[in-house]
């Protein structure tokens, strides 16, 4: 039974109405004029396509099994016959249930509703119903209840915490991301102590950049930030940095921070269009934001481009603190570089390390060329986890002297600074001296023992590290730690070369992480005491 | 005299009050089965309950009063219990024919009760005419 609209509706075009007859029901047939495999009841196959068939995908159509008597089609396939061929019969089906329906007299009982179809009359009333992200069967008043529910806890927020928006003072921080495709969504609210880097994509015209909002510097610093949720108390946010990135990608920052560069139009090309935009926001230990800042990084946007890549940044830092980036927390990750520092001049206990990205433990990074003399410099951090080696081939001619050269493979090899301390874990302070462990550096020269001269040149040709680490702390979550970083240098003896000749020998350099970790051992809460004492007056006339 | 009460109306009605009680009990029971397993709106829920009940409330005094009628052979009594048995007819063919959903068990529990009431009936006519001659 059609359920039309029966609102009087004489133009209203009514959905078709269901079709019910069992025999002409097919839910296997799913190609449009096209014989569907398997499928028994498609009445688009032939009697040659059933031949193919190797079994009914729906053997049975009925309708609702609770109804007492009713009828069924039934597909099956004779496989005895050749060709193979379909059977078709149509029959009763009777349920044989004490409780099965005789009869009802609730047409939608058996049948699914069939849906109003939206017309202009109708569109609007449906779309509030139907519109939202969700709808239920109940009717509008959960409302009452929700609304209810808000004032009270407006109150309690007093300070941010961890993933709250960060307000303004129209709404929240936007920092824009790509959400769904690449295209930049404006809607995406910074959370509170969240760091975050976007990059997404966003479409210029030229000739209107300066209408553009989002290419203007303003737009990013003008609305205030609120220190705490919901207080009248502002912060406003102060320009760091402004550097201006030229068509080739070179960029130059501005001496004078306090000049607002607004987007242009000049020679075709749109400038001071923003490119990239570092958040910066101190906050105190009690969740309430002090200060705001904010670095750009300006360009200029060719007449032809379409669209133009924004990137995004905000970091959170606790006032009086300096950031250092961690590792993990408290065991490494894998995959972050492993921290190390050395102390500075001053015996016996200096204030702090210095861990700086100068002195983190690297290795020698493997160019293209291969050759250690040009690749100075290039080095790789060392990453927790990652066992890495890398090499290069040094040239030896005759002219080279021993010493020089000694010393050039030995700063290939262990870079500029090399670090004297390594974080046994990924939080390590500076000021806990205890946290980290000294890199014990060993020297191996590869020789026979007996023909010790001493003219004979030794160099290093080989720098193998090695971090021995164990799993600490709990059986469920264990934490890795770093226990022991051994730095073994292997040095060879350089014959001498008749002049003239020349000798390709290897470097290599290698980083190795060793699980050393005991086996767990899982300890057991112990049995609760019971713990019954007297009172001491207990026995009080007799004691 | 001979006694003008008819025997078999009496067993009749007394038999009848016991199936009447398991009647009213299966028939409540499958209403709250057919709530809980099909898509039974407020709207249909509650003129089918109402007849229920209904019914129920009216059994009672069709009951004494067949009882009554029968007992101290007065027509006036055995009248007014046949006409409340015609109330009691058409409700048992509204759960019959025009209940939401009529089980195979209602058609069965039914169609004994409209059975009874009509041989009652029959009784109770033929019962009437004696005491009235």
């Amino acid at each position: 039974p059609a359920d039309s609209g029966d609102t009087a509706q004489e133009r209203v075009r009514s959905a078709p109405a269901p079709i019910t007859d069992v025999a002409r029901l097919c839910v296997c047939d799913l190609l449009v004029a096209q014989c569907d495999a398997n499928c028994c009841c498609d009445p688009d196959c032939s009697a040659d396509d059933f031949s193919l068939f190797t079994t009914c995908s729906v053997p049975v159509v009925t309708g609702d099994s609770h109804l007492c008597r009713q009828k069924a089609a039934v597909y099956s396939l004779d496989v005895e016959a050749n060709p193979p061929e379909r059977i078709f019969k149509l029959i009763d089906q009777v349920n044989p249930s004490i409780f099965c329906i005789h009869a009802t007299n609730y047409e939608q009982a058996l049948y699914l509703k069939s849906p109003e179809i939206p017309t202009p009359e109708n569109f609007d009333q449906l779309l509030d119903k139907f519109g939202g992200a969700t709808f239920s069967a109940e009717p509008d008043s959960w409302n009452l209840d929700t609304d209810a529910q808000n004032p009270p806890d407006a109150n309690e927020t007093s300070r941010y915490e961890y993933g709250v928006p960060v307000q303004t003072e129209d709404a929240f921080l936007r920092l824009p991301s790509p959400v769904v495709s690449s295209w930049c969504s404006d809607a995406n609210p910074a959370g509170f102590l969240v760091n975050q880097a976007t990059k997404c994509i966003r479409s210029v015209s030229v000739e209107k950049c300066d209408s553009i909002q989002a290419l203007s510097m303003l737009f990013y610093i003008n609305s205030s930030i609120l220190a705490v949720p919901k207080s009248s108390q502002m912060v406003n946010i102060t320009v760091q940095s402004i550097a201006v990135q030229s068509l080739n990608g070179t960029r130059t920052l501005l001496n004078s921070s306090d000049v607002l560069r607004l987007p242009m139009v000049l020679d075709e090309l749109c400038i001071n269009a923003v490119l990239r935009v570092n958040y910066h926001i101190t906050h105190t230990d009690t969740g309430e934001i002090i200060e705001a800042a904010a670095a750009f990084v300006l360009g200029a946007i060719s007449k032809e481009a379409l669209s133009v890549e924004q990137s995004f940044e905000i970091s959170f830092t606790q006032e009086d603190a300096q950031p250092v980036p961690l590792s993990g927390n408290p065991g490494y990750v894998v995959g972050l570089p492993v921290r190390a520092g050395f102390w500075p001049q001053g015996y016996p206990f200096p204030a702090a390390f210095l861990t700086n990205k100068h002195s983190q433990l690297t290795i020698l990074q493997s160019t293209s060329t291969q050759d250690c003399l040009a690749a100075q410099g290039a080095r790789a951090p060392v990453l927790f986890g990652y066992n890495m080696v890398s090499g290069c081939k040094l040239r030896i001619t005759a002219a080279m002297k021993c010493q020089p050269l000694a010393q050039t493979l030995l700063d290939v090899l262990k870079g500029q600074s090399f670090p004297e301390y390594v974080a046994s874990f990924g939080n390590s302070q500076a000021q806990d001296v205890l946290d980290w462990m000294p890199i014990t550096q060993l020297h191996i020269s590869e020789q026979m023992i007996s023909n010790t001269l001493q003219s004979s040149c030794q160099i290093p040709v080989s720098l193998g590290i090695e971090v021995k680490w164990t799993k600490y702390g709990s059986l469920v979550n264990p934490q890795a730690r770093i226990v022991n970083v051994t730095a073994t240098i292997t040095s060879t003896t350089l014959k001498q070369l008749p002049s003239g000749r020349e000798r390709i020998i290897p470097v290599t350099s290698s980083v190795v992480f060793t699980d050393i970790s005991s086996p767990a051992e899982p300890s057991y809460k112990a049995w609760p005491t019971i713990n019954i004492k007297l009172p001491f007056d207990f026995f009080y006339p007799f004691v | 005299s001979s006694q003008l009460s008819s025997l078999p109306l009496q067993i009749l009605l007394y038999v009848n009050g016991i199936y009447y009680i398991f009647y009213f009990l299966a028939t409540l029971a499958m209403i709250i089965y057919k709530s809980q397993v099909f898509s039974y709106p407020d709207d249909f829920l509650a003129p089918d309950l109402a007849v229920l009940f209904l019914m129920a409330i009216l059994e009672v005094p069709r009951s004494y009063l067949g009882f009554k009628g029968n007992l101290t052979e007065a027509e006036a009594p055995l009248g007014l219990s046949l006409g409340l048995t015609v109330g009691s007819v058409v409700l048992c063919v509204y759960l019959l024919l025009w209940q939401t959903y009529v089980l195979w068990a209602d058609v069965l529990l039914n169609a004994v009760l409209l059975s009874a009431y009509g041989l009652e009936s029959g009784l109770k006519v033929t019962a009437i005419a004696a005491f009235v001659s």
